[in-house]
């Protein structure tokens, strides 16, 4: 069973379905010259073989879901873990947008053009992006403008700049306006003195000018004279990339920095810790699974996670520890692990018409195995999140549960405790065993060597 | 073109349209086109120079390397 794909609805060239447990997406009649073109100017094989494009194969015409509209029926590979341009780190998303402009820049090369420059048409395999809407492109028109420009501008330059040059929490709103940052609201939040710098003044602050001063008033394309040169086209092309390019973060310290320099936890600890966690993922039995990291900081775990076979998304609330993962992640071209920025107090929602178009957190398990080391003490004592309530959390993310308790005497919760009255009786082994007993059997538990800590391999029930 | 742009920051713009978005990106592109153009240009024209220079450097330094 199956049917249309609720976020595949606003381009009426095809659709994405569901038949058999398999994603297919379906070309229809009517874009069946650009489909055709798409093939014929070599820009598919191009962008596939180089990685760019997912790569598909056509299937049988008898699958299609509406047949009297079909024209193909094409397989996408899998993505293996779906995110969203508000999860990304601020390298992501700017090698998303790079990406966007790099395949309109080949497409216009070959005659075609690019007319979706959404973020969501990105995906990541790891830590390398790709383009997963197939059916994006259309024949360059000689004389017309981009036409993604405005999409381009309020979903990947709007909010690289906003997080650049004034605070990197702003990639939250990307969260709120599913089709981009408005251009006016990010021209009044960026410092004045981006007015002096071109690209910004141009494709910002001018832009945001422009959509207000011309939206609504029912303009005619054809009352709007003069043409751009296909130069003229390719230059605003350049001029968002050299935008995009000058736009740098650099992430300073993390807030879990020197989070394992601690007292109490020793290179040893540490390496033991690493080892029984192996130990545990291995025990769980799961082959090339999809495994949750959450609160994975820098990737350390999500490492280990990985290399004994499974997709890992590394989740953590910290925007520089995402950076750093991911720019690890880029340079040694891993694509088993995608780190993400996640709230695990406030998860991503479902979000979009009807709330249909992005998938919750939770829409998008349950993985086979999770990990939540030294995640406890954050959510019962700095969330107040009662240790049953969390066992439910966990147990609705997956199956398989490696967790690590943080007892109170540890220096981390200690820390937690320390300007704060501890009105937490319950957090205690004995407490922590019972809150999570009614959703997860406990298969084994051991303490890492040198802390207080314990690490327990749960199975829910 | 510079007038254009003095234009673009001085003068209020009613803050009701939200409608159509669209039309106002294609304006401005047409706005820009001009000005980007130019910008390329130089940029192309500077690489050029540079590649020139740069050859000629690296050619004489392959041939001190060479002795």
């Amino acid at each position: 069973m199956g049917g249309v794909n609720t976020a595949s609805f606003r381009d009426p060239s095809g659709f994405v379905f569901e038949r058999g447990g398999i994603l297919y997406r379906q070309v229809n009649s009517r874009y069946a010259p650009d489909y055709d073109l798409i093939k014929s100017s070599g820009l598919l094989d191009e962008l596939q073989s180089g990685g760019m494009l997912v790569a598909h194969k056509e299937a049988d015409l008898s699958l299609a879901l509406m047949p009297e509209s079909a024209y193909k029926i094409i397989e996408p590979e899998k993505i293996p873990f779906i995110s969203y341009p508000y999860e990304w780190s601020f390298s992501m998303l700017k090698d998303a947008a790079l990406l966007t402009l790099e395949i309109h820049k080949r497409a216009v090369n070959r005659g075609m053009s690019l007319k979706d420059a959404s973020a969501y048409n990105i995906q990541f395999k790891g830590s390398r992006p790709v383009f997963i809407d197939t059916l994006s492109f259309e024949k360059y028109k000689d004389g017309e403008p981009w036409i993604a420009y405005g999409q381009f501008c309020s979903h990947f330059l709007a909010p690289l700049a906003l997080m650049a040059l004034r605070d990197i929490r702003l990639s939250s709103l990307l969260r709120a306006y599913i089709d981009g940052i408005p251009l006016d609201l990010a021209s009044k939040l960026l410092p004045f003195l981006t007015r002096l710098n071109i690209p910004l003044l141009t494709n910002i602050h001018m832009h945001a000018r422009s959509r207000l001063r011309y939206g609504g008033k029912g303009i005619k394309k054809s009352e709007v004279k003069g043409k751009i040169s296909k130069f003229g086209m390719l230059a605003i092309i350049d001029g968002l990339e050299t935008a995009v390019k000058e736009l740098k973060w650099q992430p300073r310290g993390t807030q879990w920095g020197g989070y394992y320099n601690d007292t109490n936890y020793t290179a040893e600890a540490f390496e033991n810790k690493e080892k029984i966690v192996k130990n545990m993922i291995e025990e769980t039995g799961v082959k090339s699974g999809l495994v949750w990291d959450l609160g994975a900081n820098e990737g350390v775990f999500s490492s280990i996670a990985a290399s004994n076979g499974h997709y890992t998304a590394a989740f953590d609330i910290d925007p520089a520890a995402v950076e750093k993962n991911y720019i690890r992640l880029k340079h040694d071209d891993n694509n088993r692990i995608i780190p993400l920025l996640m709230d695990l107090t406030n998860p991503s929602a479902a979000s979009g018409f009807g709330n249909e178009e992005r998938m919750s957190m939770k829409e998008r398990g349950p993985a086979d195995i999770v990990l939540a080391l030294a995640l406890i003490h954050h959510l019962a004592i700095s969330n107040n999140t009662p240790l049953s309530k969390a066992a439910g959390f966990f147990a609705a993310s997956g199956r398989n549960l490696i967790v690590e308790f943080v007892p109170k005497e540890d220096s981390q919760a200690r820390r937690l405790l320390a300007f704060r009255e501890d009105i937490f009786e319950g957090y205690t082994t004995e407490g922590f065993e019972r809150g999570f007993k009614n959703m997860f059997e406990i298969i084994r538990k051991e303490p890492i060597q040198g802390t207080k800590r314990v690490l327990y391999l749960m199975r829910r029930l | 073109m510079k007038y254009l742009f003095i234009l673009f920051l001085a003068v209020p713009v009613p803050v009701h349209a939200y409608l159509d978005p669209g039309t106002g990106s294609y304006i401005l592109q047409m706005i820009i086109a001009g000005i980007a153009g130019a910008l390329l240009t130089i940029k192309i024209f500077w690489n050029n120079i540079m590649m020139f220079f740069g050859k000629l450097f690296k050619g004489k330094k392959g041939r001190d390397g060479r002795r």
